[in-house]
């Protein structure tokens, strides 16, 4: 159960963190579908630096540019030239993943050059139960707990987080309010495709430390999922993550537990659960406003104002 | 000093989006040569392995159809939802629903006489696909859900049955305890055209042509647009927007799920994970190229079998087949970007800080 719980928190991190990323680029009204391509950017770049450099922290920074010039391809596109996001993100998916398995060809089955190693933490990680599940874990999950609550507090409670807000409400008042939206949804967008970058390398590096084309197996759907089924906040998002890493993590556990259910049945959950928080938000929506930001897959040009 | 701002031009550029097609094309062409040279390669050769393979010769032609096939109908099923601005992302999805139909079909039906078993099975697989664009379709149309993120669910959740069938139900027993399905009887296999090629080609092309009419022609296919350009006019010309959204996402689904039905019975031996290679998710950036167009779908369509067929080939020169996905994308953005300059040219303003804001941006 501590294994179980442990996992939950390890996977759980790896998704919070995509779609932290995903969250504050819908916020300033960007729709990004390309997670999934800049998380295995991510994932080659940092497990080939790591392999040049013996470095893994070298690896994870280079991982996080990577992934924020990658995702600027889809800033160029959809904020600058105004191109349609849906379109734009999917083929920067596609785009990722093949340029990800072409850059990472000889890095295929080889041993990594350096892995994060589990923080330190002392006496604490023997307390029982709390000390294993949070205090033996990767430096990213603490570096994903402070971004979640660091992206909390920029969105809630700065003019910059406002005016990102804004951007993706009502783009025409944010600019006539003196910001740039362009430069607005530039940066989330960039965020975005550095934390996503983040997570990928999160994944070669410390959680399965290797490399395989394929590797992000479809975990940057479940993390443009986990943004909807938080209703596009940080909070409820880490809640979301927990109990989808927990899914992820129980998928290889059912048979130790001795439960008679198919684990491929189980990994469908997320995505039907996601679904349904859909529909209920929907349904809410009639009453009230959406939680989903009103501007978003919009493109704004400020000469069709 | 000023700044480049991007201006609607009156009139868009007679024949862009060809020609922003071509530019794609060729820029994409051109960084796939500085990834070769920089991995060490000679372009050249790849290039023309690539060519030579797909379109060289009457049998590589007959490969590049069949590729062409499954991508031409996921690329209609995105244009039928996009010409009336819907996003259906779930082809992929769907694909593998209309393939899951009609394997359980030949598995019913084995020793049935040949054409009525494929005519079931493509009925069934176009069943199969609608029926997973039916959730998404009534989603949207009562309760208004963004049907572009319930599609994309969709779609994972179709790999996750399909793989749960392959690996429990439809086991097959002397498979040695590998997850596979049992070989598809010879009933169940679409009868050959020339060469590698099948009839689907034929069945593609007929349903291509088939919506291209009637969104020409008819008074549907005109209402499809009048919808598709604003909710309120429609509304207002009496047409229901609730049906032509039940019907557009179904019917969007359904092709998509003839698109693995005829994946199925004409190109593989038995139904596997891998049965739709991205042609769901290549379908709409197929789309998008052919400004969701159905004469527009065919074209680009050829072209992407073409790329992926060449794409495969060159493995055996030591080089990756990756090539292939990165060129695809890399034409639809180049394409984008020339797209975008066919219809807004660059002008240069003047800094605003004396005259105002709103005296130059109207």
């Amino acid at each position: 159960m501590i294994g179980l719980l442990t996992a939950a928190v390890s996977f759980g991190a790896l998704l919070y963190l995509a779609a932290l990323g995903e969250l504050i680029s819908e916020k300033a009204g960007i729709l990004n579908l390309g997670v999934e391509g800049m998380m295995a950017m991510g994932a080659v770049t940092g497990f080939m630096v790591a392999l040049e450099t013996e470095n893994a922290w070298l690896g994870l920074i280079v991982a996080m540019l990577v992934g924020a010039l990658f995702a600027l391809i889809h800033g160029l596109f959809t904020v600058i030239l105004g191109a349609e996001q849906v379109v734009s993100g999917l083929s920067l998916t596609i785009l990722g993943l093949g340029m990800s398995a072409y850059v990472g060809k000889n890095a295929v089955g080889r041993p990594p050059g350096a892995v994060l190693a589990p923080v330190d933490w002392g006496f604490l990680s023997d307390i029982p139960w709390v000390g294993p599940i949070l205090f033996t874990q990767s430096p990213i999950v603490y570096f994903a707990v402070v971004c979640g609550i660091a992206t909390s507090f920029v969105l809630t409670r700065t003019r910059t987080g406002l005016a990102l807000r804004g951007a993706g409400e009502s783009a025409s008042t944010v600019d006539a309010s003196g910001h740039s939206v362009v430069q607005l949804r530039l940066g989330a967008v960039a965020m975005g495709g550095a934390l996503a970058g983040a997570s990928g390398a999160y994944l070669t590096l410390s959680l399965t430390p290797q490399w395989t084309e394929g590797v992000t197996a479809g975990r940057g759907w479940i993390a443009v999922a986990l943004v909807i089924f938080g209703a596009w906040r940080p909070g409820r998002c880490a809640i979301g993550a927990l109990l989808f890493g927990g899914l992820l993590a129980l998928k290889t556990r059912l048979q130790t537990f001795g439960v008679d259910f198919s684990p491929i049945l189980l990994s469908m959950i997320p995505y039907v659960l996601t679904i349904g928080v859909l529909i209920a938000i929907s349904i809410r929506a009639r009453n009230r406003p959406s939680s989903a930001p009103a501007a978003l897959g919009q493109a704004y040009r400020r000469e069709e104002r | 000093m000023g700044r480049l701002v991007l201006v609607r031009r009156e009139q868009a550029v007679k024949g862009g989006q060809p020609l922003a097609f071509l530019i794609g094309l060729v820029s994409a062409l051109a960084i796939g040569i500085l990834l070769l040279v920089l991995s060490g390669h000679d372009p050249m050769a790849v290039y023309e392995r690539m060519f030579d393979s797909s379109v060289g010769s009457p049998k590589s032609w007959s490969i590049t159809l069949n590729r062409a096939v499954p991508l031409g109908l996921a690329g209609l099923a995105v244009a039928v939802a996009g010409s009336m601005g819907l996003w259906n992302i779930g082809a992929e999805g769907q694909i593998l629903a209309g393939a899951m139909m009609a394997a359980w079909m030949a598995r019913i039906g084995e020793g049935w006489p040949s054409p009525l078993l494929i005519t079931i099975m493509l009925l069934a697989s176009i069943l199969g696909g609608a029926l997973l664009g039916l959730g998404p379709a009534v989603a949207r149309a009562q309760i208004g859900v963004n049907e572009i993120i319930t599609t994309l669910m969709l779609n994972e959740v179709a790999l996750r049955l399909l793989q749960w069938l392959i690996h429990g139900p439809w086991k097959d027993p002397d498979s040695k305890g590998f997850p596979l399905a049992p070989m598809l009887p010879g009933e169940a296999r679409l009868p050959g055209l020339f060469e590698r090629a099948h009839w689907g080609a034929v069945i593609a092309l007929v349903v291509i042509a088939l919506f291209g009419l009637v969104a020409s022609r008819t008074a549907w296919g005109y209402e499809l647009r009048v919808a598709g350009s604003s909710g309120e006019t429609a509304r207002y010309a009496g047409i229901s927007l609730k049906r032509k959204i039940m019907t557009v996402l179904v019917l969007s689904g359904g092709i998509a799920g003839l698109a693995g039905g005829i994946e199925l019975s004409g190109n593989a031996d038995r139904i596997v994970e891998g049965i739709s290679a991205g042609y769901g998710f290549a379908g709409i950036i197929v789309a998008a190229l052919a400004l969701m167009r159905p004469s527009g779908v065919a074209a680009v369509a050829l072209l992407f079998g073409a790329v992926q067929v060449g794409g495969l080939s060159i493995q055996t020169m030591g080089v990756s087949s990756s090539v292939s996905t990165i060129l695809q994308a890399l034409i639809l953005f180049g394409a984008i970007g020339a797209g975008v300059f066919s219809r807004y040219s660059l002008k240069r303003v003047q800094k605003e800080k004396q005259v105002g804001k709103e005296g130059l941006s109207e």
